[in-house]
């Protein structure tokens, strides 16, 4: 009788537990996707989807109407972006487009309003592979603002829309953009994002350490640009800075990846890295082993520091930059007003950190395109145009989202139209120069009344917006900056974009790796290029998308 | 006799079922599930996280060719298999090893310094991982800004930094790696050992004094025979835990403190196939397979050799 009871004891014992695990585990499993709310029954169907006209004002109030007729009154959308601390109009578009969209709809007496949550990182490509692995679990935002090179990748499998019928209504808007930078939103001729900025990368040049060296930057910008002075060149003035004591660095870039700015190499060296014929990828044997040569010779002779790839942007690059320590930064427009808006420098008088004054920039920095490789080449310039894409499921935390899933996506289009409006795209410009997509942008940029306005924040932007963006504003927007923009927009003339391909950032991580090794001396260059197409072809799925062209060059030198 | 699995259907040993049956539905439900589900991802070329285009289809064995071929021909996967090997044994040997040091070491020191000691010992365990990694980040910096390159500076020793996780190919990623995990490892064979070793009958040592044995002489001749058991186990599960860790050097390598290619093991780099560049589940899940294979292997391995079979076996009584 004792046993049976201890055993009865344990039993329950045993039976609780389990009961506890068991719903322990349903309360896991039951965090679903929200629930549908039941339609209610109606006595006309309400419409799911409305045709686009083409006229802004026209769709997006009926497709208001719709979303009303639906029962909808909120809807919610996200957005996520990435970039330097000034391009929070990347974010803020998006706010700026939805308030002006309620504007428009509290005007014609429609009873919705639009939501934004916002997100802003640091750093591009940590941010799309999170996108990338939220998206089918519907955890991603419902816009993303990223560089257009992830674009074939996402529409690939089917992350993002495909608006090209949407864009097609809208054919004024498109046409007002920038026809290369147009290219970057397209792959396999349908349309996956719009543009919202580009820009162009400078070679900075100390004014003072040249000055200080014997360095005569008189002309300089068109020496580079009808090939003149080349990466020789930049060698022997690197050397001379260094050897006279001027500056600690010949040449410092960006750290952490080849792509983009490294990739220049390849092109002011007459190479390629995409060949259209085929869609596939290039290694240019001969382009890339220039290009590591350079860097390899230029950290053996202490020019360039060997672990450059791992510096800081924060503590180490700017600064360095700010304070005269290098004689060129290989650097982007956007840096002319981050150096104004950050506190990279320590003022010598005070020892406070600070920004620089827009005139201590025009005073520090000469700029040019990033020279020829050598000579009978062209210089270049390299644009990576940001796109804004829309999720494929786009407004899926809204109610209804099964029925009205082409309202929300067309309500979402919408949004990306009015933040492609001139005058954000014009603001995003200037203070964080960046180089406008569209003329109408360029017009405005040009306007020294408009931008006097845009000062003084007399512009039409809702009040939340002007807010976020007032520090910047006062920080970045005057003439000095405005003119910086207009005398950098002819590099768009000798522009390139690296190559739209899925397969193309996996190319672009072993560049990285070549670069850092032949820095740090643990390959020679040509070592590196071999390294290069062993990785690729180490992996049958990259090896079949990339071509190897070309030899190594033997009997040449640099500088 | 050793106890049969048809033993537990007796009615006897249901009651053990069921004090297991909680503890089994959860290691069903989060460790043998997904294992099922890694395996059958490692036959699908799944990719980019998009199970609704790829999880349906199964295109046989190409992952683990893949996977394979990169060993031959890819030389960072080869030096992510060098780096693991060299990673676990020696991390190993420093953790079984040291934790048996410390533990005898503070048994014959007062009781107050030993407390003390092993609690510090415990710290770097009881730190959260991304501030412990953010320490050693700062101590082994390449630049000026590193501890290490400015205190060997000031005293003279070096010149210029030195960096320490790039420069010194492969040893010097490799000892940091070795190092911070070593640290934290150490702790969890001292705890055990301390333990085990509290527990033997102090007569044991009082009667070994009394014949004049030295300290060495007790350790390795009292100590150590009567903690079979607690080796077996540390090493065991030191070995199993080192081929899966990777928490403290992801942040290490990501930060760029170390090279990528010598301060990656095996289960961080499926980490990087799986969730950045090439965002390849499929090919990390072939990979994350074999590892559990290897590591099925290299536990059995390390059971027969410290003689598990021979401890769980009753002794018979008429030897």
């Amino acid at each position: 009788m004792r046993r049976s009871k201890a055993l009865s004891k344990y039993v329950v014992i045993g039976i609780v537990a389990i009961l506890i695990v068991i719903a322990a585990v349903a309360a896991f499993l039951m965090q679903a996707p929200p629930t549908e709310e039941k339609p209610t029954a109606s006595p006309t169907p309400a419409p799911t989807k409305v045709e686009l006209t083409g006229n802004f004002e026209t769709d997006v109030v009926e497709v208001g109407k719709a979303l009303e007729a639906n029962g909808i009154s909120e809807v919610t959308y996200s957005v996520w972006a990435a970039g330097d601390p000034n391009s929070v109009i990347r974010v803020l578009g998006i706010v700026e487009a939805a308030n002006r969209i309620n504007k428009i709809w509290s005007d014609n007496n429609v009873n919705v309003e639009i939501n934004i949550e916002t997100r802003f990182e640091r750093e591009f490509m940590p941010l799309f592979e999170e996108f990338l692995s939220k998206q089918p679990t519907g955890q991603a935002s419902d816009f993303l603002a990223n560089s257009y090179i992830y674009i074939s990748t996402l529409a690939e499998e089917g992350y993002i829309l495909d608006i090209t019928d949407y864009v097609s209504k809208y054919s004024e808007l498109v046409n007002d953009f920038y026809p290369t930078i147009f290219e970057a939103v397209k792959w396999k001729g349908r349309i996956y994002a719009l543009p919202q900025d580009t820009e162009a990368r400078p070679l900075y040049f100390r004014k003072d350490v040249a000055a200080c060296a014997g360095l005569d930057l008189t002309g300089l910008a068109d020496k580079v640009r009808n090939g003149e002075f080349t990466w020789s060149d930049v060698y022997n003035w690197a050397k001379q800075a260094k050897e006279s004591g001027c500056a600690e660095w010949g040449v410092i870039h960006r750290k952490g990846s080849a792509h983009p700015d490294l990739i220049q190499f390849i092109y002011a060296f007459g190479g390629r890295l995409y060949n259209p014929d085929t869609g596939k990828l290039v290694i240019d044997k001969e382009a890339i082993y220039k290009w590591l040569y350079v860097e390899w010779k230029m950290a053996r002779d202490g020019l360039i520091p060997e672990n450059m790839m791992e510096w800081d942007w924060g503590t180490q690059i700017h600064p360095t930059t700010v304070h005269g320590k290098t004689l060129i930064f290989i650097g982007g427009t956007w840096h002319w007003t981050e150096w104004q808006t950050r506190s990279y420098y320590t003022d010598p008088t005070t020892g406070e950190p600070r920004g620089l004054t827009a005139e201590e920039v025009k005073e520090f920095f000469y700029y040019t395109l990033f020279p020829a490789g050598e000579s009978g080449k062209d210089p270049v310039t390299l644009s990576q145009p940001f796109v804004w894409v829309i999720n494929s499921r786009a407004g899926e935390r809204n109610p209804k989202y099964d029925t009205l899933k082409e309202l929300y996506h067309e309500l979402a289009f919408l949004i990306l139209v009015k933040a492609s409006d001139p005058d954000i795209n014009a603001i995003h410009s200037i203070i964080s120069s960046h180089l406008p997509v569209r003329k109408a942008s360029a017009q405005l940029m040009a306007d020294e009344d408009w931008v006097n306005r845009l000062k003084n924040l007399e512009l039409d932007l809702s009040d939340e917006v002007k807010d976020q963006i007032s520090e910047i504003v006062a920080a970045t927007v005057n003439p000095i900056n405005t003119e910086f923009l207009a005398n950098v927009s002819y590099m768009l003339d000798y522009t390139h974009i690296a190559p739209i391909h899925p397969l193309y950032p996996k190319l672009a991580d072993i560049l990285k790796d070549a670069v850092d090794m032949v820095l740090r001396n643990q390959k020679d260059p040509a070592a590196a290029v071999q390294y290069i197409i062993d990785t690729v072809n180490a992996d049958p799925d990259l090896a079949a998308e990339v071509e190897v062209i070309g030899e190594i060059p033997s009997g040449w030198s640099y500088p | 006799m050793k106890y049969k699995l048809k033993d537990f259907f007796k009615k006897k040993k249901y009651e053990s079922l069921i004090f297991i049956l909680p503890a089994l539905i959860l290691i069903i439900l989060f460790y043998i599930l997904p294992v099922a589900l890694s395996v059958y991802i490692s036959f699908t070329p799944l990719k980019n996280w998009n199970l609704d285009k790829y999880l349906g289809t199964v295109i046989g064995t190409r992952n683990y060719e893949r996977f394979f071929y990169m060993l031959q021909h890819d030389p960072i996967t080869r030096n992510v298999f060098l780096t693991t090997i060299v990673f676990i044994g020696i991390t190993l040997a420093i953790n079984v090893l040291g934790g048996l040091l410390l533990a005898l070491a503070t048994y014959f020191v007062s009781e107050k310094f030993s407390t003390a000691f092993r609690t510090l010992w415990l710290l770097p365990r009881m730190a959260p991982i991304a501030v412990y990694s953010l320490v050693w980040y700062y101590f082994f910096h390449g630049s000026n800004i590193g501890t290490l390159n400015s205190f060997l500076m000031y005293i003279g020793l070096i010149k210029e930094p030195i960096s320490w996780g790039h420069d010194i190919i492969p040893w010097g990623p490799w000892s940091i790696i070795i190092f911070v995990n070593g640290l934290v490892g150490v702790s969890f064979g001292m705890i055990v050992f301390t333990s085990a070793i509290s527990n033997i009958p102090k007569e044991l040592v009082i009667a070994a004094r009394v014949d004049g044995a030295s300290n060495w002489q007790i350790s390795t001749r009292i100590f150590i025979p009567l903690m079979k058991w607690h080796i077996l186990y540390v090493t065991t599960w030191q070995l199993l835990s080192l081929l899966t860790t990777y928490a403290h050097i992801f942040l290490l390598v990501q930060w760029g403190l170390v090279s990528k290619q010598y301060g990656t093991t095996w289960s961080l780099y499926i980490y990087q196939i799986a969730f950045t560049g090439r965002t390849d589940q499929g090919l990390a899940a072939a990979a994350g397979v074999i590892l559990v294979i290897v590591g099925g292997i290299l536990g059995y391995i390390t059971l027969r050799i410290l003689g598990f079979e021979k401890m769980i076996t009753k002794p018979r009584g008429d030897i």
